[in-house]
């Protein structure tokens, strides 16, 4: 099978298409819509980046205590804290009395000048 | 006349016609060629301030042709994606409908089975083929191994081969 002379162009074409081409440097290349648009896009997206960065920063930092929230056990967290080695048998829905701060007072090591201050200060 | 112009009257001189023949064999038909040629030039005017000169201006040039047809091809098979329509058959339809076809049919079928290559192997076959660059030219340009080019050239071949054996059983 030959390989040329399966084609052909238009009389004159390439006369015509070497000056064409050669007018393109005189021609004012126009932007196309996206290149007209991307740096405001770009501009948009950065906005909208900062935005969300800073709403997420400002939500962590002002989010309520772990102590205001309501389904938070202040009793059950500081017994935990006071006593990581279940000294104080607390059980759960107990309520602490002060029978049981004492008994951790005395397992403490508690000095008696304290604990005879604790006594004096609950007759008041 | 600046100095960028005169290199690319140059450019224009040297390589028009044969870039021609390229993009033409590529996309299968005239009025395509001649609108992908524009928008080649085009862009080879827009980077000319860019060429530094490492790689040579044959390669760089032609680096830029062979891409800017890949990028049509690959709008193309989207946009008959987009309207359901299959590529290969746009291509054919190409082919068939260009008045300034005047081959033998075997030539086109010829055409036609080229037109029906995946992209790279198409654009091998076409570089080898017709253009009849070295294997070593066409890795300079495409950036791709000498091994990997004649392999596809040969799968190229095999598929063609087969394309024309079918379409004559048909007949």
């Amino acid at each position: 099978m030959t390989k040329k002379n399966d084609i052909s162009v238009p009389e004159g074409y390439f006369r015509n298409l070497e000056q064409n081409l050669s007018r393109i440097p005189q021609q004012e290349v126009r932007p196309t819509l996206m290149q007209k648009v991307s740096p405001w896009l770009a501009y948009a997206a950065s906005l909208a980046i900062l935005a969300t960065l800073g709403n997420f920063i400002f939500r962590q930092s002002s989010a309520a205590p772990a102590w205001e929230d309501e389904g938070w056990d202040y009793i059950s967290y500081l017994s935990r804290s006071l006593d990581p080695d279940g000294m104080i048998e607390l059980k759960e829905n107990d309520e602490l009395t002060q029978e049981d701060i004492m008994n951790y007072l005395l397992a403490s090591n508690i000095s008696v000048e304290q604990l005879e201050q604790t006594n004096y200060e609950e007759d008041y | 006349m600046s100095e960028l112009e005169s290199i690319f009257n140059r450019i224009v001189k040297e390589y028009s016609e044969r870039l021609y023949w390229h993009v033409r064999r590529m996309v299968g038909c005239h009025e395509d060629a001649d609108d992908l040629l524009q928008e080649i030039f085009l862009k080879i005017w827009t980077a000319l301030p860019s060429f530094r000169g490492e790689a040579q201006l044959y390669t760089w040039v032609w680096r830029i042709a062979t891409n800017e047809t890949l990028n049509h091809l690959r709008k193309e098979r989207v946009r008959a994606a987009l309207r359901f329509a299959s590529a290969d058959d746009l291509g054919a339809r190409k082919i068939e409908g260009d008045p300034y076809f005047n081959g033998t049919a075997a030539q086109r079928e010829l055409w036609k089975s080229v037109a029906r290559l995946p992209q790279k192997q198409r654009q091998v076959f076409v570089m080898r083929w017709w253009d009849e660059l070295s294997y070593e030219e066409i890795s300079a340009i495409t950036g791709t191994s000498v091994g990997a080019l004649k392999a596809s050239y040969h799968i190229a071949q095999e598929k063609i081969k087969l394309n024309l054996s079918d379409s004559e059983v048909s007949k």
